[in-house]
């Protein structure tokens, strides 16, 4: 695996053009950008931030040249995602809705519709359905839900998916029941049969279209996730607070969720941590509850962290060779998926 | 002033001329706490590894609800065997059942 470092400022947020050639990082605005998704297509890319707003941002020439997309929000925004077909693209925000944004033609600018019912809190996360209509949603009141951000004026009429059939715009077509935590990151699968996301209580879920949306949960040994993504139909990686990517995997007979391994290689074994009873004992002793151990082992020094969703890099989401992690220690890596089945015995992707 | 977490009312009649009457009815929810701390504190070392291990994954994230409930609420040397429960929990359950238990909805 490949790691880079830039250590002038936390990346917060990063986008991939389409060959992969060019990462685009978060150095244009002085104003705090929250999300930035760049639609490979048609070159195009969109920023969001806590000013409120949106710009989509066009080539020409050798400068980017921004329009202003009015969101008609009043709190910061978090996250936002091109459509598949890029025509449309959505923001979520601290004012509790997603606002779905398409181009006018005969007005020449970008409007926008609200998706607000029943998301009582800040939206944290976004992943589109491949069928452009379908989007999930991760919010900070605990659900996860699933969408029809279908709008007339740009598409036609989808057809019937595993979700439903009748989508009207803002149509809730899936909602999981609370866990305990703000869910961080959502990410449909390739074929958008299945959907998984990660929640600030250490749980990983996913439901099932094709099981009656039945919903696999597993309760992990580690701390939070923060991001996750499909890399093949069966397979997730997920990584958050504790530094490294790690691998789950989805039985769909049992429907069950298994952790599949770590994904980073640690230079020397590393010690637990010391135990709750050893820190008092410490504290007895010496007193001071002694961090010895606190120099982490993983590549990454500091949260793999929110924002900074993993991304696909090579294969897409169905047959994934190549993954992106970032961090707030401003680093960047790249994790290619053979190396990492071979160097690692135990691990099965599949 | 009456305490929020206490289900009756502070009783003026008979209750109090009694000698036990500092001992007002807990609710079920202190009760349920009290008979789980009394059961863990009855342990020995050498008992409580094996105990851990036969629970499932919601029983040992329900452990460390308990246990962290024991701490808040200390009785003479229930620290200690609390500290040891801990430790053997956090072995099998990892960071992801402390998480839990701060993350929780529904206390215990």
């Amino acid at each position: 695996m490949a790691y880079h470092s830039f250590l002038l400022e936390p990346i917060s947020c990063h986008a991939w053009n389409k060959d992969r050639t060019r990462k685009y990082g978060s150095t244009i605005s002085p104003l705090c950008l929250t999300g930035i998704d760049w639609a490979p297509e048609s070159n195009r890319l969109v920023t969001c931030g806590t000013d409120r707003n949106a710009y989509v941002w066009t080539l020409k020439g050798n400068v980017w040249k921004p329009t202003l997309v009015i969101l008609r929000i009043n709190r910061a925004a978090r996250c936002v995602k091109w459509s598949p077909k890029e025509n449309k693209f959505a923001v979520g925000s601290g004012s509790r809705l997603i606002s779905i944004c398409y181009f006018e033609q005969e007005n020449d600018w970008w409007v926008c519709k609200h998706i607000k019912k029943p998301i009582r809190s800040t939206v944290l996360s976004l992943d589109w359905h491949p069928n452009n209509v379908l989007l999930a949603a991760g919010s900070c009141d605990f659900k996860c839900r699933i969408f029809s951000a279908y709008i007339k004026e740009v598409e036609e009429r989808p057809s019937p998916t595993p979700w439903g059939s009748k989508m009207p715009f803002g149509e809730l077509m899936f909602e999981s029941s609370s866990s305990c935590g703000w869910v961080h990151s959502i990410c449909f699968s390739a074929s958008g049969t299945r959907v998984a996301w990660v929640s600030h209580d250490s749980t990983l879920c996913l439901a099932d279209a094709n099981k009656k949306m039945a919903v696999a949960s597993l309760c992990t040994e580690t701390l939070p996730l923060l991001a996750v993504t499909f890399i093949t139909e069966n397979s997730l990686v997920a990584a958050g607070h504790d530094c490294y990517p790690m691998l789950f995997t989805y039985e769909e007979g049992q429907g069950t969720l298994t952790f599949g391994g770590k994904l980073d290689v640690p230079k020397q074994n590393s010690q637990r941590g010391l135990t709750a009873r050893e820190r008092f004992q410490n504290l007895d002793k010496k007193a001071s509850s002694d961090t010895a151990n606190a120099t982490l082992d993983t590549l990454h020094k500091n949260s793999i962290r929110h924002g900074l969703q993993i991304s696909v890099l090579v294969g897409g989401k169905a047959n994934c060779s190549q993954f992106c992690t970032t961090g707030m220690d401003g680093g960047m890596s790249i994790w290619d998926v053979k190396s990492l089945e071979s160097a690692l015995k135990d691990l099965r992707i599949k | 002033s009456s305490s929020p977490r206490r289900s009756c009312p502070r009783a003026s009649g008979p209750l109090s001329s009694s000698p036990a009457s500092h001992a007002l009815p807990l609710s079920r929810q202190e009760q349920a706490q009290g008979t789980v701390l009394k059961v863990l504190v009855s342990f020995k070392s050498s008992e409580i590894e094996q105990a851990v291990n036969s629970l499932d994954r919601n029983g040992i994230d329900l452990l460390m609800k308990y246990i962290y409930k024991g701490f808040e609420k200390p009785t003479e040397n229930s620290s200690a065997i609390l500290l040891q429960w801990h430790e053997k929990a956090l072995a099998v359950g990892g960071l992801g059942s402390i998480v839990r238990v701060l993350t929780a909805r529904k206390t215990v």
